[in-house]
């Protein structure tokens, strides 16, 4: 076991709050964990040395950090500062039918409700989502209430300053036929270490529309996890967008536990440097007549390294399942790497399933097409590239939020010609 | 078509007795159970190896003692003990070896014949050299002499070790070294017999070559070492078989295969594998750990072929290594699990030189309670300039209990290396059934020739002798199994 975990483990044990009898079990299970290795195979192609050698720590909340502005996106703020909740900065006004609650704040009752559903999604296989429930203690909890449909996106931003450690989690549930969508950021000023996990409950015929970005690089170790449980009939599109960082990880499940629920992922990731990203994708198709559409793109420069995992795996009950993966990656240099596994576990007769990987470089003939009419090898490499992931940019429902991220996926373009 | 007629079509597939189930009395000389370095003294003391086999084998097995049971594949199945398996199993009637057919215990060949594989009709008709392993000895080795006048070696590699010992320490656990796994090491250290090919530079291989293999005693595990050499230029297609009888005890299979392609070589493997499966609750049946490994130099080609029908747990992954520029793998299979079948199978397609190419055709065939699981790696190197691999895997489900799996590794270094891999799985459409049937097809038939244009693309690459036994192989597993 390593040292950092030792540590963790010990200040896990120090949090006797509200969330004890699960930090209780997350403790058991990290303590019977193997730290991870190249034979780990959740963790083969991303070496952890990054974590044991971090010198983050846990800091004070300060109130110099504000969340980026997107344009023309209102949204309604939640705000965490070095893992504390920020309720100065975080919206007090909610619209009718959204409540946002800090688990402390609650009666004695809605605690031990609350303790249900806390880590009932996030599977128990993930490393740091345990690190999470041992170490996370504003833990929020959202909720919309039934039917209701909220205009504004919910925005969840971590922010941490320089050398800071911070484990934040919130839990967000959906009842039936509401609809919402929530955008999850995390920001930092660098060598930083943070673990951000969101379990959502979305039940019957309610709709969710998530976005996460991953946006940092540099020096920070980002970890995190994003899951979804679906209900009857309901709906949920996702859109991912990652760049690397000295280390980040992002595990996502999608599970459907209830028929006809419907789940899209679109998910890029844009690599530079000595970057790493890497991003495990599972669904699990419990329940019949579910379907699942996952667009999974990349491109990888200099030396940097990504790792896609992409698992769809179909239960015995989970008759007339439809599932698409479809991965796609551009190599852009000697010295870059790619390493992806689309997984199909299927115990179903009467499903339709299939994935789908490539890996190569920039089309040379659409290369030459484009210099032949007078535009630049770099210029030409840019627009290639961004024409590739705004593919995927297009289909977010948000067009605002779409606005604001092709310029700075532009802009990591023409950083990566300049090398 | 009512569901109780579907469920009444698969139970009686299911049902189906396995063919080639049966014993049969050759006395034999087997080692007590039980593994230490004195056992593997005496097996190699039993074929009078030189030392230096001897030490080879022996540091395997120092290594093995060291390395741990494989356990990432998808398949489950009881801890093996080691010490319950018999080492060495030779039929008695060997003790001077027979010189030709008439000179062979009638009972060993009327065991072949059983299973199909007329030794004499092959001589005869086939054109083709049979090499047949019976246990732990090779029993008969048939056109020779027309081998030898084409400069080809055919022979089993315990007396390849005494006849052309410099071929066999120079290629011997070059392409799977000792250590490569578990299962690989256990064969060096205990291998009894298998067979050694060598084609000289330029040579085209005059006939097809064969082997047929076969499990007999009770007990006994086979541990076969295939080394096959393709010098310069030259080509050969190999063919291996085999079929087992019925017993309740599992059996260990470890095999070895190790492919050496030199420059502008070509060497084309094809497996049609129907070890006993286990009964319908899984047991008995052999446990099937395999390692086949290929290596190709400058422009030189290997393709595997396989047809795997057999065995209750299959473990399985031909490889290729392009090393040399230019140079080719390809892997072709059809699996079929069904009863409570496990087989976790695929392939390795390791891109080291400029402008090498792969393709991969994988063909799953689930049905009753089996797990079917396709395992692949394709890697790029760095210096795998202009590389291209193609992957296609397709999974078949027939029946709600049975199980389809894909896990394929791509790995990519090289910017210029095109990867594609695609994977599919599904059940057999009604509407297809529908169709047939409306013309007239019996259900059982519809499917047999769905599955049929399912398999086509692996089937072709089959040399046609197997092609014929392979279709008809996969007919009578899947009779009446689908609705």
């Amino acid at each position: 076991m390593s040292e950092w975990l030792e540590s963790a483990i010990a200040r896990g044990q120090d949090n006797q709050d509200w969330l004890a009898p699960k930090r209780a079990q997350a403790l058991d299970a990290l303590a019977n964990t193997q730290w991870p290795t190249r034979k780990t195979e959740a963790w083969r192609y991303t070496p952890l040395k990054a974590v044991e050698r971090s010198s983050a720590k846990a800091l004070d909340s300060v109130s110099d950090l504000t969340p980026v502005a997107i344009p023309n996106v209102s949204a309604i703020e939640l705000v965490f500062v070095n893992g504390q909740f920020d309720a100065l900065q975080s919206t007090k006004a909610l619209p009718t039918g959204l409540t946002v609650q800090l688990g402390q704040d609650l009666s004695a009752d809605q605690q031990a409700e609350a303790l249900r559903s806390f880590s009932n999604i996030k599977p128990e296989r993930h490393l740091f989502g345990l690190v999470n429930d041992a170490l996370a203690k504003d833990v929020l909890l959202v909720t919309v209430a039934e039917g209701i449909e909220i205009a504004e996106p919910l925005r969840i931003s971590s922010l941490l300053s320089a050398g800071a450690e911070s484990h934040t989690r919130v839990l967000v549930r959906l009842e039936k036929g509401a609809q919402l969508a929530v955008i999850e950021d995390v920001q930092s000023q660098g060598d930083s270490l943070s673990t951000a996990f969101v379990e959502y409950d979305v039940a019957a015929e309610a709709s969710l529309e998530h976005y996460r970005f991953a946006l940092q690089t540099g020096s920070n170790l980002t970890i995190g996890g994003s899951h979804f449980q679906l209900s009857d009939k309901s709906k949920m599109h996702s859109t991912i967008v990652g760049f690397g960082s000295e280390l980040s990880r992002l595990d996502t499940d999608i599970i459907h536990a209830g028929e006809f629920a419907d789940a899209k992922l679109n998910a890029m990731y844009l690599l530079d440097g000595k970057e790493l990203f890497d991003l495990h994708a599972t669904v699990e198709h419990a329940m019949p007549n579910g379907t699942t559409e996952e667009n999974v793109r990349g491109i990888v420069a200099d030396r940097a390294r990504a790792v896609f995992n992409g698992r769809i795996h179909i239960h015995r009950d989970a008759q007339k399942t439809l599932a698409e993966l479809n991965n796609r990656n551009l190599l852009m240099s000697n010295k870059a790497e790619i390493n992806t596994k689309p997984e199909l576990e299927i115990y179903a007769d009467d499903v339709r399933c299939a994935h789908g990987a490539t890996i190569a470089e920039i089309d040379k003939q659409a290369l030459y097409y484009l210099e032949t009419r007078g535009i630049s090898k770099s210029k030409a490499q840019v627009m290639l590239n961004f024409g590739f992931i705004n593919e995927l940019i297009d289909l977010m429902p948000n067009e605002a939020l779409a606005e604001w991220v092709r310029p700075i996926i532009r802009e990591r373009f023409a950083q990566m010609e300049v090398k | 078509m009512s569901e109780f007629y579907m469920t009444e079509q698969i139970d009686k597939a299911l049902a189906r007795e396995y063919e080639a189930g049966f014993v049969s009395d050759v006395e034999s000389e087997t080692f007590m159970p039980g593994l230490d370095e004195d056992v593997i003294r005496r097996i190699s003391e039993m074929k009078g190896e030189p030392e230096w086999m001897l030490e080879w084998r022996l540091s395997a097995f120092r290594d093995w003692l060291k390395m741990d049971e494989p356990d990432w594949a998808l398949v489950d199945y009881p801890k093996i003990d080691f010490q319950a398996i018999s080492y060495y199993s030779a039929p008695k009637s060997m003790k001077d070896k027979p010189k030709s057919l008439d000179e062979v215990d009638p009972e060993l060949l009327r065991t072949y014949e059983k299973l199909g594989i007329p030794l004499i009709e092959q001589q005869m008709l086939a054109g083709v050299a049979v090499d047949a392993v019976f246990d732990s000895v090779s029993v008969v080795t048939t056109f020779r002499e027309k081998l030898e006048e084409a400069g080809v070696i055919f022979c089993p590699i315990s007396e390849a070790v005494h006849k052309h010992p410099d071929l066999v320490k120079k290629y011997l656990g070059s392409v799977v070294p000792k250590k490569d796994n578990y299962y690989a090491a256990l064969n060096c250290a205990v291998f009894t017999d298998g067979s050694f090919v060598y084609i000289p530079k330029g040579t085209r291989c005059p006939m097809e070559l064969s082997t047929y293999f076969r499990i007999n005693e009770q007990n006994t595990g086979q541990f076969e070492r295939t080394l096959i050499i393709a010098d310069e230029g030259s080509h050969v297609s190999y063919l291996e078989g085999c079929t087992a009888p019925q017993r309740d005890e599992n059996q260990l299979h470890a095999a070895v295969v190790e492919l050496v392609a030199l420059d502008d070589a070509e060497i084309k493997y094809s497996t049609v594998q129907n070890w006993y499966p286990g009964d319908e609750e899984g047991k008995g049946g052999i446990y099937n750990f395999v390692t086949k490994r290929g290596v190709c130099h400058t422009n030189a080609k290997i393709s595997w072929t396989q047809v795997e029908t057999g065995s209750a747990v299959t473990w399985k992954y031909p490889s290729c290594v392009l090393k040399g520029d230019n140079s080719i793998g390809e892997f072709y299979s059809v699996a079929l699990t069904r009863g409570r079948q496990q087989a976790d199978t695929g392939t390795k397609m390791i891109h080291l030189g400029k402008n090498t190419k792969s393709t991969i055709i994988s063909k799953g065939i689930s049905a009753g309670k089996s797990n079917n699981s396709y395992r692949g790696l394709v890697r790029m190197n760095p210096g795998a300039e202009g590389a291209r691999n193609f992957t296609q895997c397709d999974s078949l489900l027939i029946g709600d209990q049975c199980g389809a799996h894909t896990f394929p590794y791509v790995e990519s270094r090289n910017p210029s290396a095109i990867v594609e891999h695609e994977a599919t799985t599904s059940k057999v459409s009604d509407e297809q059934m529908f169709l047939c049937q409306q013309r007239g097809l019996d259900p059982e038939k519809a499917v047999s020739m769905i599955v049929n244009g399912f398999c086509k693309e692996v089937f072709k690459e089959l040399p046609m002798e197997f092609a014929v036994e392979a279709g008809k192989l996969l007919e009578i597993s899947l009779e009446g199994s689908v609705g």
